[in-house]
């Protein structure tokens, strides 16, 4: 059954080995299937927030399968999960201009729309609440659903990435490919946003 | 009039709430907390939104798309050139009929790449898990230094604190005096690195503490900065030994090589 097991696999039981070029000497396939498989529902889960549907996000989960095989031999080895969804992420919104220009709302960081929003909800990002005016907000799942979904992209996939996939700012770095501090702050006014956008609907 | 929130507060509270202020910076924001109403109430309702965001229903991998991918990707073998082909889409007209085979080679390819690749993630997992080491042995230095004294046994007689090791764990290092090379020796405490008990010596230079943690042998620890703090490592055949401290990594270094001429031989007793 491991007849096909490739030369210089036996030297990776070694413990010595910490930054093997894995992918050398080995069947594609198989660093794929170890690589990528395992993050397959995160992947999807993922393409799923981005796209805003389940086909799109299939066919985005395909199409990132499809280009993490490809580019199997680009992979460090450092961190498989935050590799694959790197490739989901970019493969997400390259699909989604190609297929989907107008449902791609990617503004600036401090952007007019964000402004708007802000000052259009009045007092969340302008004037302190005093704590009687900061209630915890009770939306149902619908709502907070949408209100993540109506998000702009760069806002929503930090907090998908933080929330849903629970990863931890480095990795969100990584792959969403800016410094950690924006990170924080994309999150921060995301949240933000959020909030304001939850408490409208009261 | 109250002021207006700094948007640095914004960013701190998230990283706060996120888990992602070094262990100093917690404390202080969890201080800050306690005392501003108007803080606590939006940390509140950061909360919340957490929570509703969290307990959104998942969206579930479709069944049947790992294995179409499967399939997808047999015919895209690496011998084939790199076409972009379009991906075809789960359910419709043309699907290829080649699902029963595709499956022995998902588990044939399972088996395989598991073995292979187990060693693999070994090696990743035991760098994470140092990491955390390095982490957790950091913070103890920092509990150590919020509490009123950084030591459970106060003593500068290693003959008191060894001993003192020696009835409450099971592997106790020796403890040298090193008050000559200026690290004089003020006691010890027991710390919990992850769910084991381990010695930790204390020392002073200056007015400076330096926390040494001894840990079982044979692990790595990069030589780093966390938190504040200067984290050097070496290790002899008994024990791995960490060093924490906000001394400089040169005056680290100097209380590695006093620490390590002064510990004698293990096999001396």
């Amino acid at each position: 059954m491991l007849g096909k097991r490739p030369e210089g696999s036996d030297r990776l039981s070694g413990q010595q080995q910490a930054s093997v070029p894995i992918v050398q000497n080995k069947d594609e396939r198989a660093v794929f299937d170890e690589v990528f498989l395992p993050h397959m529902a995160e992947a999807y889960r993922l393409a799923r927030w981005l796209t805003g549907n389940a086909y799109d996000a299939e066919d985005v989960v395909q199409d990132a399968a499809l280009r993490a095989f490809r580019g199997i031999k680009s992979f460090g080895a450092v961190n498989a999960r935050a590799w694959s969804l790197t490739i989901v992420r970019n493969t997400a919104y390259s699909w989604l201009v190609k297929n989907r220009p107008k449902a791609v709302v990617f503004t600036d960081d401090l952007s007019a729309a964000e402004q708007q929003e802000l000052e259009h909800e009045g007092p969340h990002g302008t004037r302190i609440e005093t704590p009687e005016e900061i209630a915890l907000f009770k939306a149902d799942a619908e709502d907070v659903e949408h209100a993540l979904a109506k998000l702009p992209a760069q806002f929503r996939e930090v907090i998908v990435l933080r929330e849903i996939n629970q990863l931890n700012y480095r990795d969100i770095a990584e792959i969403t490919n800016v410094p950690i501090g924006t990170v924080m702050s994309r999150l921060s006014r995301g949240r933000q946003l959020l909030i304001a956008l939850l408490g409208d609907r009261e | 009039m109250i002021a207006s929130i700094k948007e640095n507060d914004e960013l701190q509270m998230n990283a706060y709430c996120d888990g992602e202020l070094d262990p100093p910076s917690a404390i202080e924001f969890e201080r800050r907390l306690a005392d501003d109403e108007s803080l606590k109430a939006r940390y509140n309702r950061l909360l919340s939104l957490r929570r509703a965001v969290r307990s959104l229903p998942q969206y579930e991998l479709p069944p049947g798309l790992q294995a179409h991918i499967q399939s997808a990707l047999d015919a895209d073998g690496p011998g084939q050139t790199n076409l972009p082909g379009p991906v075809v889409r789960l359910g419709q007209a043309g699907r290829p009929r080649q699902r029963s085979w595709s499956f022995q080679a998902l588990a044939a390819a399972a088996v395989f790449g598991a073995v292979i690749s187990s060693s693999v993630m070994l090696t990743i997992e035991r760098y994470n898990l140092h990491e955390d080491v390095a982490r957790e042995v950091v913070a103890g230095h920092i509990r150590s230094l919020l509490a009123p004294q950084p030591f459970d046994i106060a003593s500068s007689d290693r003959h008191t604190v060894k001993p003192w090791f020696t009835s409450r764990l099971p592997e106790s290092p020796q403890v040298p005096d090193l008050a000559a090379q200026g690290f004089v020796l003020v006691g010890g405490r027991v710390d919990v690195v992850g769910h084991d008990p381990v010695a930790t010596i204390v020392y002073k230079h200056a007015k400076h503490t330096v926390s040494l943690t001894t840990l079982p042998p044979g692990q790595s620890v990069s030589d780093q900065a966390i938190a504040g703090y200067n984290v050097r490592s070496w290790s002899d055949p008994e024990f791995t030994y960490i060093a924490v401290s906000d001394l400089p990594s040169a005056d680290l270094a100097s209380f590695e090589r006093a620490f390590s001429a002064g510990s004698p031989a293990p096999e001396t007793k």
